[in-house]
């Protein structure tokens, strides 16, 4: 009885023992070869509930994905830095990300390919704006100021540092500050900061709510159509489903091209992922919807980059970009 | 909960409510950034009515669930092992008041990386963040065993396994059910911070993302206010079966909680 007992809790003692180490084993689950001859049938793809990855949504939709034998799982992301960690682990397929934040992890040496454009911006997408009784006028006049970002040493400031040189002032003259994008407008109310660099559907609440104004429209001069997110994997990922990756840049292409062509599609979209509603969504300035991923647009963001060194060392994007179906 | 403790419980929370309207509508500036709590409300009552929501309060709910099981099936064991034989324990203590004391949350990022299903990455910090009140409850239960009872067992014949079910478990059982409600409290803390940091299909935290990421801080607070509401109402269920259970216990130690 002694002994059976003391067996019991020993083989109670190793279950709690695997219980809690066997949590992190386990590999990618065994790939489901579907029609088309495509190596998986089904894809988990991840992107963050904001207007840029409203392609996926529109492929889903009208059924792009299906007429390619592909299933389309959309996973809610939080940002580049949870996503990036889910694609390396095989928790996802594919994941948006934003330019920056991937030619950052290709420059530590991250095995990632890019492979299809999702979003471009356009003048007034991503602006740097105060409160309406603030003394800061222009780019200038933030000097020795806090900036709020969403990322540091990211987009945001790269954009804003662009904005900086232009006005006479390098990085070092302002101080930035980390904050999520919905929580800016009262952080710069409640003087956490003295300015934000803010996106859509924000730059819209901000000035109806808070009656903000913008000092700066961040995306012009060197900044200008820059390329802001894309659609990422990793470069084994790439190379183990050429089918099914060909399968998934034909359909969100035929959805970009949708969007581009008519910002309609958009906005019946938009209210069906987000929370944006359809007042807003008819009101927000929108970027750009490429269908292809070019590599010498692409080309400028890592020139940025290297200029204002985020990076240490030239990154050619074309060893970044996964061949898409078109060739 | 006599009536007089739930009306007064009920005054404190609405002039809390009330002190939070005056501030933002006279104060601050009522706006959809800065929702008042009547907004909230609002929102936080139709919310059932909400697919999505319905459907993220199923999946965070289940996580915590699966994650508080396992939790519970893991640790309960492994302190009555702990407990019944003092060098392992002594052996083991170190590695236990390292990692007990690490923010569960910071852990989240590092199992992204290493588990690759969804569903199970959260449910393995869940059960990681809830195993130690567990654990250590149950520890010190076994060693607040009365030591004449067993002694008595023993000298009457009964073998090890005798006295750890007729003794030892009975005595480290309310201890072992503080250690689970304690649990429970850290678990839907978990659940949903690990769709904050990592998102997901569905998810009361995921929910929370979505509507900040659209600007609804009316809804995203509304989703929180739900959040909060289910961990009241598990810590009383909770506390009620302990005190069903154990009513011996709490008559001998006087402890009201």
């Amino acid at each position: 009885m002694a002994r059976t007992l003391r067996c019991h809790v020993l083989v109670l003692g190793s279950v709690a023992v695997l219980a809690l180490t066997g949590c992190s084993g386990g590999g990618a689950s065994p790939a489901s070869t579907g029609p088309n001859g495509l190596e998986k049938a089904t894809i988990k793809v991840g992107a963050l509930p904001i207007p840029d990855p409203v392609a996926l949504y529109i492929a889903q939709a009208k059924g792009f994905f299906k007429e390619e034998g592909l299933a389309v799982e959309p996973v809610t992301i939080t940002g580049g830095a949870a996503a990036l960690p889910q694609i390396e682990s095989g928790a996802l397929d594919i994941t948006q990300t934003n330019y920056v934040s991937s030619i950052l992890a290709a420059g530590q040496g991250k095995k990632i390919k890019l492979v299809a454009d999702m979003y471009r911006a356009a003048p007034n997408t991503f602006e740097i704006m105060v409160p309406k009784d603030s003394p800061i006028q222009r780019v200038a006049d933030l000097k020795g100021k806090t900036v709020l970002v969403n990322n540091l040493r990211n987009i945001a400031t790269l954009a804003v540092t662009t904005q900086l040189r232009a006005a006479g002032l390098s990085e070092a003259d302002v101080k930035f500050a980390e904050k999520p994008f919905p929580e800016m407008g009262n952080a710069i109310t409640a003087g956490q900061g003295d300015a934000g660099w803010i996106t859509e559907p924000f730059i819209t609440a901000n000035k109806n709510a808070l009656g903000f104004r913008t000092i700066a429209d961040t995306m012009t001069g060197p900044t200008a159509d820059l390329p802001i997110a894309g659609w990422m994997a990793t470069d084994e990922w790439v190379r183990q489903n050429p089918k099914t990756l060909a399968a998934f840049q034909r359909a969100i292409s035929k959805a970009q091209r949708l969007a581009s062509g008519d910002r309609k599609e958009i906005e019946a979209a938009l209210p069906t992922y987000t929370k944006i509603d359809a007042k807003t969504a008819a009101a927000i300035t929108l970027g750009a919807y490429p269908s292809t991923l070019e590599a010498a647009r692409l080309q400028k963001v890592a020139d940025l980059m290297l200029e204002y060194k985020y990076i240490n060392g030239p990154i050619d994007v074309k060893s970044l970009i996964a061949a898409s179906p078109g060739g | 909960m006599t009536g007089a403790r739930l009306l007064r419980g009920a005054v404190g929370a609405a002039g809390f409510l009330l002190a939070g309207e005056l501030v933002i509508r006279f104060g601050l500036g009522e706006n959809l950034l800065f929702p008042p709590p009547s907004t909230v409300l609002y929102e936080a009552v139709r919310l059932p009515a909400d697919p999505k929501f319905l459907a993220g309060v199923g999946a965070t709910l289940a996580n915590w669930a699966l994650g508080l099981l396992t939790a519970v099936a893991v640790a309960v064991p492994a302190g009555v092992l702990l407990g019944s034989l003092a060098p392992v324990e002594r052996a083991i203590r170190p590695v236990l008041e390292f990692l007990r004391p690490i923010p569960s949350v910071a852990i989240i990022p590092l199992a992204i990386l290493l588990v690759p299903v969804d569903e199970l990455m959260k449910v393995s910090v869940i059960v990681y963040a809830s195993v130690w009140p567990i654990l250590i409850n149950t520890l010190y239960g076994m060693r607040d065993v009365d030591p004449l009872a067993k002694e008595s067992l023993r000298s009457f014949g009964f073998g090890p396994a005798a006295v750890l079910a007729r003794v030892s478990l009975p005595s480290a059982a309310p201890f072992v059910a503080t250690g689970v409600r304690i649990a429970a409290g850290i678990a839907l803390v978990l659940a949903v911070s690990a769709e904050l940091v990592a998102g997901g299909v569905n998810g009361i935290g995921v929910y929370v993302t979505v509507a900040g990421n659209g600007n609804r801080t009316d809804l995203m607070m509304a989703a929180t206010f739900w959040a909060g509401l289910f961990g009241v109402i598990a810590n009383l269920a909770l506390l009620a079966g302990e005190r069903r259970l154990f009513r011996w216990h709490h008559a001998r130690t006087g402890a009201v909680s």
